[in-house]
């Protein structure tokens, strides 16, 4: 059943390209309902203050002006509060201090942003001309930004229920084993490593337009989710917007995630009940300020790191005491983050027997923080593998060789901190990317920059990373309230085109074309007869959507499973019409055949006959539609070898990228453009983190990297091209045999340019992100050393 | 409120516009063109761009009562009836991803090529870096956006 | 933020002293100042309009004057709300020092924003208060002095 073209492996251009390329995507701003409202958000300029009062009187006497709500109606309707949808535990068994989120602020407001009330009125620039004129008083309180300094005596308590901010101290592994491992080390690395604070900036801002139906008391809400089948079930069970079977959630083209677009939002929750309250479509769309200030952050951990070796390099121990920032609120996945998708993974590609984690998460007067692309698992990489490149420097190793000895090399492994790792080759990983980068010809390279007057450096990170997230009943054993399993529908019509209906969401990773090209494949079809249905709650009958690079391996899984339902059925239908054992049937080239026989029925007549059902099987129910869920059995392990080269400018600090190498093990890959589309832009976003990006907030907890004129993002000269590889192990977890590509170049860039730059300069004690200022102290504190000695 | 004339995608309009009514508002809210992007507030993402009598330019810092009488083209308007080689190349080299700053890293792309080729200079990958400047992608890491901009500029 | 800075001016203490007091001669002198009306002796309501970086912001405000040993020293401290552009607080340590070459006048002021204007104008916060601040004493020493040589530093 090979289908060369177009099936499995094959680099198959996007269906879905043209409409984006010509300008006729569909995202939610494009939407425009009859009769439709705007909304403004009034919101806190100050980072913590009680709410005196507010006064809508003047704005409520502009003509044009439909209403101004505020938090106090919004609870009086009985909307809930907005919740973290995974409990950890602390240590000591206590449940983690989840402080009350209302989508408006009643008493007390806990960030710039928080918004206060919201202005419904017929134009979106009256809606904020009107927002200006409401007037809320305000009692400013102390404020703290900093994580550290929110677990000090003296800092202001944000949430009565949450004393010393702290949400939870929760620890993983054996903290006797691994001080029993340092303690018998020969060496000992030591570090301090922060985490920087980002914002993913999706290039769409995010934005909803609901719509009340009062003869049905039904809702529609149009918006930028990655999951609208989790926003609806948030929306109806925690937030009694309405009940699941009133309320209909379609995202439509949606212009990028990476983790923002996961979570229910004041302002989604805001839109519905105000739709209901005036009676008017409400459509609200952040601007790219309000982004700054609503979208949750990423990031943002400080931790101190100790890993002891043996004479041999062997890792006998690793100790890592980790305060996790997750702002003024708990986002929906927020507690899960720095705990079951960081610490879990600080075993990295290596065999470390005594491990241990201890992660304090604190609330701070700041944007909530929640999953950004890789989501706690690039603050692990980075963790580790800034540690390795540090310990080979001081051990006097090649960094390579040190990781190379510390390797897992069997599976299933066993971490300390509960993974099993089922598959992967480290070693293959390690020399692909060593060839590919021409790492022996780096001191050739190096010399000839400085010839320039450049420092030019290398970097490693060897990581891995844990996707899928699942099977449901473990995840759910470790505190999460949802199953993450997916869904899937395929619909053979009568005339043989088939539909998929996914629970997976696709805002740019291509589903439409390579879920198609599974289809294709399996039932050698052209890929035109096939079409991807996804984004619609009233179309797909559930999903728990695209994060945590998840689509392949679970969102095309359940694919799998519902096409083998069909293909059993088709084998059915056709061995009765043909009279022939089903064992013999076989399926190719747009046609179901007897094998060795010219008997044959075409897919279209096998739709047909399915529905038309004048001559089934006996007993057999008309029709060619099945449905699956698919639960995986384990989480899948993306894993690989990043070489960064940087050149510096001593004179400067400013730094270049001259080249950057990716070997990764993806498991089965369906699409190799796609793949590399998205290794591509993962390793932008971790180059950038590394390189430029940082959310700063002042003592006073103002955001003053709130625009593009303040947070820097990469541009197009900011980066290299990238030489991407695969050295591929089948994943044995999943019937396709893949683990997960979306947030790998998130994950494993970071360290790469840091210990790159690290090398250049000769001074390990560099922070994120790495601008020419922070490479320039950095360079000077290396001069100032050497003048001292 | 103010009547504006101008010629969008090949075609006459006419509207009253207010003052202070944005190009990128006009040709979305009311020309329902809404292949024009607005991805920031500063003029800094360039998701907006459109071209005005043939010149990049961004619509989210230009007055619609300003191109009075000017000649615009959008996304929708690049090409008549077949794709436009730039279009063409972003498709074939993967040069999109979640698809919202790709009509505007097509119409700066495309005036780009025009000014190169006017000017007998060659479209190096570092000059496409250096011109797409103000258009951001979160998505692709350029890297397939410059290589589709190189290889339009062979076909236009 | 935090500003320090020093100007001498060709005027008896007591003129400057009943300058600084004198809400006409500060609606003159605070750049952007629309309105200021006394309110108690030592409190004042003004309306002022400012524009830092691309934010442009009407601020209403109270402004009190605290700790006065006239005619040496007082500190002033306002506090504006500019509405959705967010907030901008501060106060100055202002002394007067009388010489033979008039009286040198000493501040040392400390400001901080929100909302809007610190997400947007924070970059140019110091180099704009530095600016209005030169700008409001060319105003003081005009009002009192007639135009004058240009401003050192």
């Amino acid at each position: 059943m090979a289908n060369g073209a177009t099936g499995i492996g094959a680099r198959v251009k996007r269906k879905e390209d043209k409409r984006f390329i010509t300008g006729k995507g569909k995202y939610t701003d494009d939407v425009r309902m009859e009769n439709q409202a705007y909304a403004a958000f009034v919101r806190s300029p100050h980072a913590h203050a009680n709410v005196k009062s507010i006064d809508k009187s003047a704005a409520l006497a502009m003509e044009g002006v439909v209403d101004v709500l505020d938090g106090h109606q919004l609870t009086g309707d009985g909307i809930g509060n907005i919740i973290c949808g995974w409990a950890v535990a602390s240590k000591d068994g206590s449940p983690m201090n989840m402080g009350a989120w209302s989508a408006l602020a009643t008493q007390k407001v806990r960030y710039v942003g928080d918004a206060v009330a919201v202005v419904i009125a017929d134009t979106q620039a009256l809606a904020r001309i009107a927002a200006e004129a409401v007037e809320v008083e305000y009692e400013e309180l102390p404020a703290v930004v900093k994580a550290d300094k929110a677990l000090t005596k003296s800092a202001p308590e944000i949430h009565d229920n949450a004393p010393g901010n702290l949400i939870y101290n929760w620890e993983i592994g054996d903290a006797a084993k691994a001080d029993a491992g340092l303690a018998a080390a020969k060496h000992i690395t030591e570090m301090e490593i922060t985490n920087n604070r980002v914002s993913p900036n999706p290039m769409e801002p995010r934005s909803a337009v609901a719509t009340y139906d009062e003869a049905e008391e039904h809702y529609t809400l149009y918006t930028t989710s990655q999951n609208p089948h989790v926003a609806r079930l948030v929306l109806s069970a925690f937030y009694n917007v309405a009940p699941e079977h009133k309320l209909r959630v379609i995202a439509p083209d949606v212009g990028g995630g990476f983790g923002a677009k996961i979570y229910i939002y004041p302002e989604e929750i805001t839109c519905l009940w105000a739709s209901m309250k005036t009676n008017r479509s409400v459509k609200w769309t952040s601007d790219r300020s309000e982004a700054f200030i609503t979208d949750a952050h990423g990031r943002d951990h400080i931790s101190t790191a100790k890993m002891g070796f043996d004479e041999n390099g062997k890792i006998t121990g690793f100790k890592v005491d980790t305060i996790a920032n997750l702002g003024a609120y708990m986002s929906l996945f927020s507690s899960s983050v720095p705990t079951y998708l960081y610490a879990t993974l600080l075993s990295g590609q290596y065999d470390i027997q005594n491990l241990h984690a201890n992660v304090r998460a604190v609330y701070t007067n700041t944007v909530p923080v929640d999953a950004y692309r890789g989501a706690g698992r690039p603050e692990a990489c980075y963790l580790i593998e800034r540690m390795m490149e540090t310990a080979a420097r001081e051990m006097g190793m090649k960094p390579a060789e040190l990781r190379a000895r510390n390797f897992v090399r069997e599976f299933p492994h066993e971490t300390p901190v509960i993974m099993t790792y089922d598959s992967g080759d480290f070693d293959a990983n390690l020399a692909q990317a060593e060839e590919a980068a021409d790492v022996a010809g780096f001191p050739a390279r190096q010399a000839e920059a400085a010839k320039r007057g450049k420092l030019r450096g290398l970097g490693y990170s060897c990581y891995i990373e844990a996707c899928g997230i699942a099977p449901s009943a473990a995840v759910g054993g470790l505190g999460a309230g949802v199953g993450l399993w997916e869904s899937a529908e395929v619909r053979v019509n009568p005339v043989g085109t088939i539909e998929i209906l996914t629970g997976s969401h696709s805002h740019g990773q291509g589903h439409e074309t390579t879920f198609a090209q599974i289809v294709a494949e399996r039932f050698d079809l052209p890929l035109d007869n096939v079409a991807i249905v996804h984004g619609d709650t009233d179309k797909v009958q559930f999903g728990m959507g695209t994060y945590g690079s998840r689509s392949g391996a679970v969102g095309m899984s359940a694919i799998v499973k519902a096409m083998d339902k069909v293909e059993a059925k088709v084998r059915k239908i056709a061995a009765h019409q043909l009279e022939a054992s089903e064992d013999d049937i076989v399926i190719e080239g747009g046609e179901v055949k007897v094998a060795g026989t010219d008997k044959a029925l075409g897919w279209h007549e096998i739709g047909l006959a399915a529905y038309t059902a004048h001559n089934l099987p006996p007993e057999m129910e008309p029709g060619l539609k099945e449905s699956a869920f698919y639960d995986p059995s384990n989480f899948t392990f993306p894993a690989g070898c990043y070489i960064c080269e940087v050149e510096v400018d001593p004179d400067t600090g400013t730094t270049e990228v001259v080249q950057f190498t990716a070997s990764d093990d993806f498991g089965t890959i369906i699409n190799p453009m796609i793949v590399e589309g998205q290794v591509h832009g993962g390793l932008a976003q971790g180059i950038g983190q590394a390189m430029m990006e940082q959310v700063i907030y002042d003592d006073d907890g103002q955001l003053i990297t709130g625009s593009y004129m303040d947070y820097t993002m990469p541009r197009a000269a900011d980066l290299p091209f990238y030489s991407v590889h695969h050295a591929s192990t089948v994943c044995p977890g999943n019937p396709l045999g893949m683990k997960g590509c979306g947030e790998a170049g998130a994950i494993g860039s970071p360290p790469a340019v840091i210990n790159a730059i690290t090398d250049a300069i000769g001074n390990n004690n560099l922070s994120m992100p790495a601008t020419p200022q922070n490479v320039w102290n950095a360079l000077q504190a290396v001069t100032a050393s050497q003048a001292a000695e | 409120m103010t009547k504006v004339k101008m010629t969008v995608n090949g075609k006459a309009v006419t509207r009253e516009v207010s003052g202070e009514t944005l190009l990128s508002e006009f040709l979305r809210e009311d020309l329902r063109l809404t292949g024009t992007h607005i991805g920031c507030d500063t003029s800094q993402c360039g998701a907006c761009v459109v071209h005005i009598d043939g010149k990049a330019v961004k619509s989210c810092t230009t007055l619609a009562a300003a191109t009075d009488g000017a000649e615009v083209t959008t996304i929708e308007g690049l090409a008549n009836g077949d794709l436009h080689p730039m279009q063409a190349a972003f498709k074939e080299h993967h040069g999109l991803q979640c698809g919202f700053c790709t009509p505007g890293m097509i119409m700066s792309g495309v005036d780009m090529v025009n000014r190169y080729k006017a000017e007998g200079r060659e479209v190096t990958a570092e000059a496409v870096r250096h011109e797409l400047e103000g258009n951001i992608c979160r998505c692709t890491g350029y890297h397939n956006i410059v290589k589709a901009v190189q290889d339009a500029a062979t076909k236009m | 933020m935090d500003m320090t800075g020093e100007h001498t001016i060709a005027a008896p203490r007591e003129a400057v002293w009943a300058a600084l007091n004198d809400v006409e001669v500060l609606k003159l002198c605070i750049p952007g100042c629309e309105e200021i009306e006394q309110t108690s002796p030592t409190t004042m309501e003004a309306k002022v309009v400012q524009k830092i970086g691309p934010v442009k912001a009407k601020f209403s405000g109270a402004i009190e004057l605290q700790n006065i040993d006239a005619p040496n020293s007082y500190t002033i401290q306002g506090e504006g709300n500019g509405g959705v552009a967010g907030f901008a607080k501060g106060g100055a340590d202002v002394s007067l020092e009388e010489t033979p070459e008039g009286t040198i006048l000493r501040y040392e002021a400390h400001a901080q924003i929100g909302g809007k204007l610190a997400r947007l104008g924070s970059r140019l916060i110091d180099a704009t208060a530095k600016k209005l601040a030169a700008k409001f004493f060319d105003n003081f020493q005009e009002h009192l002095n007639g135009p004058e040589q240009p401003e050192e530093g």
